[in-house]
């Protein structure tokens, strides 16, 4: 039995630039598909994705931030998991993962009602790539199929792969190198850190203990394992629940 | 016992019953789930061999070396290579989906090869006197590009035609103080991953109108008028007071004092949009040039192609003389407005594009022919704007051309009557011979210097997609740095100021960008504007509206994001070819309700 | 023929008419049925709901159809359980009501979810903490029972008693009612409660998480609250429908009196509970959250004028309105009062469904809106014909109120009885 980890991801918004390439990454890695030309920014599909914030000011005082937001791995009382009425949606206890099974998923999308972070991602229309695309997938990840739900799970695959090559080499724990997400490994400017919070040797477990580090919603208690941080007021703001004055439109 | 009608359906009751308590029909109908499953229609994914190939991105002159996850061969993923000396392990989310461009619907797939190579050679053989050929190339710099010059010179009354170009290289790393008109640092200026690197070391002053992802990451960021730009460099430039300034500018004056101050204390270096705007010459007075803006230096090349057509701009081609011109749009680059290039074509002239996109001058040119795209095609990259030694690093194909397509360097060679050649090779050879450099070799992780290298073994490492780095060399201002005075811009009376909030070079890109565009909003797609409330409201127009930006040059259907964060009067929009032809860079425009 | 299956002593319209009454609702089942087949062949995009509104107009009206639906296991609890022997005279028009909405609702959920094909998983991989499974396991029972109650009403058909067999098997099910109605009172009420409890344990969602005893929140227990408040107010509404459109009188106006003091009472109960939930949920629940409650209410159209109307105007006022003898006793405000209950309780579940989904959680969210696509409202409008032409079939071949022939008799002996007043 591989010792339980606590997997969670550091994000330094001050660091993120908006570019977006987490969230091509991610769609590489996991197989996600392109949407047709009608889908639009609520029927897409991504299992990362880059808000832009604002510090609600009239321009030109008005500052943007860029906060990629994913599957937030909540760690108690995992909102997703107790509402799925078939168990398509499960907790792993060795690492703490939230994990979708797709071929379980009935497509009920009260998992998505239950988000509160948007996260969850339904397929509203069959997976399609153009003609030859499919040659590009990722062997290690199963194309979805229509109707049913999808969401991060810190690229299962990866871990999977990380497993067999330990235990290929006769050991029982998994080398750290040989598990990073997708996104995390694409981000450019290093805004993304990965690893095992329970383990305070670890950059995550170190920044997440840091005073300017924060969670979406933590006080709704679900613990989630994504933790945010940035040096500027307004935007550790962005923990807490909107403001009613916040009523502006976002294009992010 | 005889079989009686009751007997037998007793029998089959009785074996139904007790099937049920085998696991015969419990995992029946487990096995019937495998259907729905296993949906008719979702590709599978192919397995086989995984192995790692190493290539440069040609997307952008960055060039950033990339490693390839193959399987059976087949890319299935990019990532950076972190001991690359300049990209540092960085891609772009364009460079991160590059091996999708070759399965592009939209690819030019076919085109008229016998056709536009007859109709070519007619128009050469019947030109007048003083018509010219030209060969305009999009990405200069490139060993191809000297291919096309050689051609040019060999063809009587040849042009090389390219965009405007920097002629100098920016040294990060040197500055304390970055102060960026608007020039997109985190966006496409330079190689992604040097810039993030030297962040750090300088402090990041940006002006410009609108809060781009780079102003976002500056220290300081002047939201400022739209087209004041000059006014506040003539300010720093001590023309102007800064009090003047400040009311043209929109700029406070306090702000204006802390740039002149920081740009003042030294080490500091102004860049711009466009390389060539004239806001550069700012460097001079503060002492940049020689130390952050240095002379570009170039790989060493064979000395026969010391032979070649001289660099032209479009500015400086004769008007209406050119009767054949050969546009080199294989790798997008600086895209040319058509109304600049129109004006310089002959009557009847003939003009051929190799391009993988329609979007381009495909809308424009008699004949498109398909060119192969990354990472299909051997070549090398242009010198990047942030690399200050050489270097010399090729695009090694990751897969076989997916459609015939046509080499433009050998079209042109052709024509010329040239000998077909192996520029790369060539010039690996002349690199070779020079013998100074560093050799990297990402496949098995180390770095040679060139002298401990045969050959033979320094051009099989390149065309695995290895690397050659000069050393680092004296540093010297760049000759001959003239930039062209800012012209008055026409008199519009269109309300809007259109603002480039989103670089975009142009050609195809990943279906997959529909994740930051059409998904998620992160980017503004090609066809997308961003108004402010105000602004929107004024036209009567609501998010998400589709309506029709007018400017002096054309129309063009596009959907408007209503963006709190776009300053009223301005209209932000995406580069590309469509919105250069319609707006050139920083024009008026109007967006009316469609 | 057709005028042998029609029950002897009740008088129907004839074959022509009933022809034209029901060829258009025909007609609206089949284009419902074509949006549905839409949206199972091409998949859910054809619906205008998306990945912030995972639940829509689907989703809402079904929570409201078998709230309204509420009305058969009531009657049926207050009939066999409590022995309010008036209620036999609409119970067969309960069981029928309930029918269409639980089969109606049902059915639409299948084309709902976006794998119909698995929603057999839930049964074979059940998880226990979910409310949609105890949702989906009580639906499916009580439809069962709901199917089993109204075959005999079926067979009770005058040509279909002519066969022995089913005559026995009619009798034999009869005798199993009290047993059909206790069960059907039992997963009723888990059912209705879990569909509350649907939206109370949504942690992640403050404007519709609430506080509870034991596994289940206060909405879980609001639901079967409002639903059986509003059960015999649809009853007595659609009976007046019924009445108006067939003008015969079905039942005695006792009967609506019983109906309107039950529905009321309830009524008065729920408001009382749900003004109690609200305080607790605006001052404790909402804020230990992180929540202020006055945010839910900032965002346009869905101003705190939502809150009032749900408790005063669409509960207070119809419970008041039903509790008072002189009112009820008059048809327009017994019939108002009526409607407005049962528009209360689509209001809730509108609020409870849109609202929800349309608020933003995180700061950086910001309010969405949806408006449903031709083809979800197709597929509801065949769960609507469907439901009346299950309905129109009922009432002209089976007895659904076992006091029309009864009232017809009397009323014929009346004019009679006028006749020869009048003669003499």
């Amino acid at each position: 039995m591989t010792p339980r980890k606590r997997y969670g991801m550091s994000i330094d918004i001050d660091k993120c630039n908006g570019c977006g390439a987490c969230m091509m990454a991610c769609a590489v890695e996991n197989n996600v598909p392109p949407v047709p030309e009608a889908a639009n920014d609520r029927k897409g599909i991504t299992w990362i994705r880059v808000y832009r914030v604002d510090n609600h000011r009239a321009y030109p005082e008005r500052r943007t931030a860029y906060v990629p937001v994913l599957c937030q791995q909540c760690g108690h009382d995992t909102p997703c998991v107790h509402v799925c009425p078939q168990q398509a949606v499960d907790v792993d206890p060795e690492t703490g993962i939230v994990g979708q099974m797709p071929e379980r998923c009935l497509g009920c999308r009260y998992c998505m009602v239950a988000c509160p972070y948007h996260a969850r991602y339904f397929n509203w229309w069959d997976p399609a790539w153009p003609a030859g695309m499919e040659k590009t997938l990722n062997p290690n990840v199963a194309p979805r199929m229509r109707g049913v739900v999808e969401k991060c799970n810190f690229c299962h695959g990866r871990w999977h792969a990380a497993q067999q090559k330990a235990a290929a080499a006769g050991k029982r724990e998994i080398d750290a190198a040989d598990y990073v997400p997708a996104c995390v490994e694409a981000c450019p400017t290093g805004a993304l850190r990965f690893g095992d919070l329970d383990d305070p040797s670890t950059e995550v477990a170190h920044d997440a203990a840091r005073p300017e580090s924060f969670r979406l919603l933590e006080k709704i208690g679900t613990e989630p394992k994504i933790h945010y941080r940035s040096q500027r007021d307004w935007v550790r703001d962005i923990a807490n629940a909107p403001h009613p004055d916040g009523k502006d439109q976002h294009r992010g | 016992m005889t079989t009686t009608r009751r007997n037998l359906l007793k029998f089959v009751g009785g074996g139904a019953a007790g099937a049920l308590l085998t696991p015969a029909p419990w995992r029946l109908i487990t096995d019937s789930a495998l259907w729905s499953e296993n949906w008719p229609g979702i590709p599978r994914p192919a397995h086989g061999g995984i192995t790692a190939r190493f290539t440069h991105c040609t997307l952008c002159p960055a060039g950033c070396a990339v490693r390839a996850r193959c399987v059976a061969g087949q890319p299935v993923s990019l990532t950076g290579v972190k001991p690359h000396a300049v990209s540092h392990g960085a891609l772009c989310p364009w460079g991160i989906a590059g091996h999708h461009l070759p399965y592009h619907p939209a690819r030019v797939r076919q085109g008229p090869v016998k056709e536009a190579t007859a109709a070519v050679a007619q128009a050469i053989a019947q030109r007048g006197t003083g018509e010219h050929v030209a060969v305009l190339d999009l990405r200069p710099g490139r060993t191809v590009s000297w291919t096309h010059r050689r051609a040019m010179a060999a063809i009587n009354g040849g042009l090389y035609l390219t965009p405007r170009q920097p002629g100098y290289s920016i040294d990060l790393a040197a500055a304390k103080t970055v102060i960026s008109f608007g020039a997109p640092l985190f966006d496409g200026w330079g190689t992604p991953g040097n810039v993030i690197a030297a962040r750090s070391i300088f402090r990041l002053i940006q002006i410009e109108p609108v809060e781009t992802r780079t102003a976002a990451m500056a220290d300081l960021w002047l939201p400022i008028q739209p087209g004041s730009e000059f006014m506040l460099a003539a300010a720093l430039a001590g023309n102007m007071t800064l009090a003047e300034a400040a009311l043209i500018t929109g700029v406070g004056e306090q702000a204006l004092a802390a740039v002149q101050e920081a740009a003042e204390s030294g080490q500091a270096v102004v860049l711009a949009a466009d390389p060539a705007s004239p806001l550069m010459s700012l460097n001079e007075k503060y002492g940049a040039l020689g130390r952050t803006v240095v002379a570009r230096s170039d790989a060493p090349m064979p000395e026969a192609w010391k032979q070649a057509a001289p660099e032209m701009s479009m500015a400086a081609a004769p008007d209406g003389a050119i009767r054949v011109l050969l546009i080199d749009e294989s790798l997008p680059g600086g895209y040319i407005p058509w109304r600049r290039i129109a004006p310089k074509l002959a009557p009847d002239a003939v003009v051929v594009v190799f391009t993988s996109s329609n979007d381009g001058y495909a809308r424009h040119a008699q004949f498109v022919l398909p060119a192969a795209v990354y990472p299909e095609t051997a070549e090398d990259i242009g010198p990047a704007i942030d690399t200050v030694a050489a270097v010399f690093r090729i695009a090694a194909p990751l897969i076989a051309p997916v459609v015939p397509a046509v080499d433009p360097a050998r079209f042109v060679e052709r024509l010329a009557g040239l000998p077909a050649s192996e520029p790369l090779r060539e010039r690996a050879g002349a690199i070779h011979k020079a013998g100074r450099g560093t050799l990297l070799d990402y496949t098995a992780a180390k770095s040679t210097p060139v002298k401990d290298v045969t050959a033979d073994n320094f051009w099989k490492t390149l065309s695995q997609g290895g690397c050659w780095m000069d050393d680092s060399a004296k540093r010297t201002a760049p000759e001959n740095l003239v930039f062209p005075a800012a012209g008055e811009p026409p008199r519009d009376e269109r309300p809007l100021t259109v603002v480039v909030a989103e670089p975009r070079r142009g050609g195809l890109e990943s279906p997959l960008m529909s994740k930051l565009e059409r998904e998620s909003n992160l980017r503004l797609a090609a066809n997308r504007v961003a108004l402010s409330p105000d602004g929107a409201r004024a036209s009567g127009i609501e998010n998400g509206d589709r309506a029709v930006l007018e400017t002096a040059f054309g129309r063009l259907n596009v959907v408007v994001a209503i963006d709190p964060s776009v300053p009223a009067g301005v209209v932000e929009v995406a580069g590309g070819p469509r919105m250069a032809d319609l707006c050139g860079g920083n024009g008026r425009a109007r967006v009316v309700r469609a | 023929m057709d005028r042998e299956f029609i029950a002897r002593g009740l008088q129907r319209s004839s074959p022509g008419r009933f022809l034209l009454w029901i060829l258009p609702w025909a007609a609206l089942l089949a284009f419902g049925l074509y949006c549905a087949g839409l949206c199972l062949a091409k998949g859910l995009n054809q619906t205008n709901m998306d990945n912030r509104f995972a639940f829509g107009l689907w989703i809402f009206l079904d929570l409201t159809v078998i709230a309204l639906g509420a009305g058969a296991f009531l009657t049926g609890f207050l009939l066999y359980i409590l022995k309010l022997d008036e209620l036999r005279a609409v119970i067969n028009s309960a069981v029928v009501i309930g029918v269409v909405c639980y089969s109606g609702a049902v059915s639409a959920l299948m084309v709902d979810v976006g794998q119909p094909l698995r929603s057999w998983f839930t049964f074979w991989y059940p998880n226990v903490h979910s409310m949609l499974t105890e949702v989906t396991f009580c639906i499916s029972c009580y439809l069962t029972v709901l199917l089993i109650e109204y075959l005999p009403i079926v067979l009770r058909n005058r040509k279909l008693r002519d066969v022995p067999s089913f005559l026995v098997f009619e009798h034999k099910l009869h005798n199993l009612v009290y047993v059909l109605a206790g069960v059907g009172t039992f997963l009723s009420f888990f059912h209705q409660g879990s569909l509350g409890g649907l939206y109370g344990v949504l942690r992640g969602r403050p404007f519709a998480f609430r506080e509870g005893f034991a596994v289940w929140p206060s909405t879980f227990f609001l639901f079967i609250l409002s639903a059986a408040a509003v059960g015999p107010s649809f009853i007595l509404l659609t009976t007046k429908l019924v009445e108006t459109l067939s003008r015969k009188r079905l039942v005695r106006p006792t009967v609506y009196s019983l109906l309107a003091r039950v529905s009321g009472l309830l009524l008065a109960v729920y408001v009382l509970a749900k003004a109690v939930d609200t305080l607790v949920w605006i001052n404790r629940t909402s804020p230990g959250h992180g929540f202020l409650a006055s945010q839910y209410y900032s965002w346009k159209p869905f101003g705190t004028w939502i809150l009032f109307a749900e408790i005063v105007v669409f509960g207070m006022l119809p419970a008041l309105v039903m509790l008072t003898p002189r009112l009820r006793a008059h048809n327009g405000w017994l019939v108002g009062a009526a409607a407005m209950a049962c528009g209360g309780v689509a209001l809730n579940r509108f609020v409870m469904t849109v609202q929800t989904l349309a608020l933003p959680t995180l700061s950086f969210d910001s309010f969405v809106s949806y408006y449903p696509s031709w083809q979800e409202v197709g597929t509801f409008l065949a769960v609507v014909a469907y439901g009346v032409l299950l309905y129109s079939f009922s009432f002209r071949y089976f007895n659904l109120f076992p006091e029309e022939r009864e009232l017809r008799l009397e009323a014929a002996v009346h004019e009679e009885e006028s006749a020869l007043a009048g003669r003499y």
